[in-house]
């Protein structure tokens, strides 16, 4: 398959089941709300290093958000159901409870398993947190210097698919940065999906495990090194001087893989030699996404 | 979709009727007819069946609409748990008193102890959500441990008396004396409202849980929230200094 001139390999990205959780956050303006949420997603590109991860899913106007104020959705995934609830509690009480004027509110209602969030941020308030039920949900008032820090108390949790990727094979460093501006710019901004690593794009893809350090979990993807063409077990084309990776995670594979079809889309442009993407032999993840069956118009196998 | 059912009174009431029973327990799901099989107890006379008062029509939906006036009908909604219940019109006394879910929007004016406790509970309402569109008469939301209570006239005086938890919205004059003996319920005063001297200021903000409300007052009740209100400032008021003192009277400033 070829769209443009780039060659759309025969493989599959291998993604995972994670647990999901939107976090809508207001602010007095949309500066601050989107202050706590760049913080509250900082440091949070992949579960092998940061336990968690998250983004901005868009940016939410007055009337998107419960209490007419201008806002962020952001999604935080974890891979188990136990590690989201810690992580939430983490980055919001370190985060949107420091932040000022911001206010934090479940953007899944709808979801019904459900996390203590402002349950037990709540305790900051020493005794002085009051609560109030407004339309059968609860939200915590704590007390703080500024004035009160509105937060509610539960959070939906659904499943939702991280990992999914897939990589630009291209001539020069220069041809695969435009390639994924214009990729992320056709992603971003969609329900249901964010791009975690920083400006949505990686440049360190990683293989599983490492071929001296027993401990390691992950290292370095040297068969898309273009400086290891010579020395390891290359899967890089002629004519390829550089690579970068888009991960993508989304509430559901529906609109993970519509997110992949906008983005392979958009980076099939002139440097770009191939696309593919990262999998594990389709035996680690249970989501296999088909390039030429996205791209072709479908979903995911 | 059904609308629910519809009670019309049938003639104007001649003496006072306690409709204390109508909707008390599991209502919503019962016809027209087993509602209209429901008590009522006339002041001075044997209780008469609801359907002798009222014409009761309409299917099963959670939902009845009462419609003449209604201003000798006390207790409506006693101790609702369920439901939405809407007046055409005023009540009268003790409406939706006990109350602990479903919502009753009033549209006339309220008379004594609307959302109140009974004389010999400890609570009065534990939940849901009372609407009066009009005034109300004096002492609303006695003894409230949780749920929501708005009056978008005035009060008679003494708002919320006791109150446990819970929040009382007076849009009008919320009159004298409101809050007393509040252990840790709001009362939120849009209008004139004479803080009493068992309660201490805070200060003035902008309390974003209010905001929440006002806007879904606006959005699930059509209720005319001016922007004044749900984005203003606020004179907060701890109290009552005389009971635990973890209650607040929150008085809209145009400062």
């Amino acid at each position: 398959m070829n769209i443009r001139g780039v060659f759309i390999e025969d493989t599959f990205a291998e993604a995972f089941t994670m647990r999901v959780a939107r976090l809508v956050i207001t602010g007095r303006s949309s500066r601050w709300a989107r202050e706590a949420a760049l913080k509250l997603t900082g440091f949070a590109t992949s579960v092998i290093g940061c336990k968690c991860e998250a983004a901005i899913e868009r940016e939410l106007a007055e009337d998107e958000t419960p209490d007419g104020r201008p806002g962020f959705s952001v999604l935080l995934m974890t891979m188990s159901k136990d590690e989201l609830p810690k992580r939430l509690i983490e980055r919001v009480g370190q985060t949107v409870l420091t932040c000022p004027t911001t206010a934090c509110f479940d953007g899944m209602p709808e979801a019904p398993e459900r996390v203590g969030v402002g349950s037990a941020l709540r305790f900051f308030g020493d005794g002085f947190q009051a609560s109030k039920v407004v339309g059968g949900e609860r939200f915590w008032r704590i007390p703080v210097m500024e004035g009160e820090f509105l937060v509610q108390e539960k959070f939906g949790m659904v499943k939702g698919v991280g990992g999914g990727n897939f990589l630009m094979l291209a001539r020069s460093a220069d041809a695969a940065l435009e390639a994924a501006e214009a990729a992320v710019e056709a992603m971003s901004g969609r329900v249901g999906v964010i791009l975690p690593f920083p400006g949505g794009v990686v440049r360190s893809g990683s293989k599983v495990g490492s071929r001296r350090i027993k401990s390691m979990i992950a290292s370095t993807n040297d068969a898309f090194c273009p400086t290891l063409r010579a020395v390891t077990d290359t899967q890089l084309p002629e004519g390829v001087n550089s690579v970068l990776e888009i991960v993508i995670n989304g509430t559901d594979a529906e609109v993970l893989a519509a997110a992949m079809r906008a983005g392979i889309d958009a980076a099939c442009r002139d440097g770009i030699v191939a696309i593919t993407a990262g999998n594990y032999g389709g035996k680690l993840g249970p989501h296999h996404f088909h390039l030429r069956k996205i791209m072709g118009g479908g979903a995911q196998a | 979709m059904s609308d629910g059912i519809g009670a019309r009174l049938r003639k104007p009431l001649q003496t006072r009727a306690d409709l204390g029973a109508v909707l008390g327990g599991s209502w919503s799901g019962l016809t027209a007819a087993e509602l209209a099989r429901r008590p009522v107890l006339l002041e001075g006379e044997a209780s008469v069946p609801l359907g002798d008062l009222f014409e009761v029509k309409g299917k099963p939906a959670g939902r009845i609409r009462f419609d003449g006036d209604l201003i000798k009908a006390d207790r409506l909604g006693a101790g609702l748990a369920e439901g939405e219940v809407v007046v055409d019109g005023s009540v009268g006394d003790e409406t939706g008193i006990g109350m602990s879910g479903g919502v009753i929007d009033v549209h006339g004016d309220a008379g004594a102890r609307t959302g109140g406790a009974e004389c010999d509970a400890r609570r009065g309402m534990t939940g849901g959500e009372l609407l009066v569109r009009g005034g109300a008469g004096p002492e609303p939301g006695t003894r409230m441990r949780r749920g929501l209570l708005v009056v978008a006239g005035d009060v008679a005086s003494h708002s919320g008396p006791g109150m446990i938890a819970g929040t009382v919205i007076v849009f009008g004059n919320a009159g004298p004396a409101p809050g007393l003996w509040s252990k840790r319920g709001s009362i939120v005063a849009l209008g004139l409202v004479e803080i009493p001297p068992t309660y201490r200021y805070a200060c003035t903000y902008q309390p974003d849980h209010l905001r929440l409300t006002l806007l879904r007052l606006r959005k699930r009740y059509g209720l005319a929230v001016d922007e004044r209100y749900a984005s203003g400032f606020y004179r907060r008021y701890s109290g009552d200094l005389a009971d635990l003192g973890r209650g607040e009277i929150l008085a809209w400033t145009a400062e």
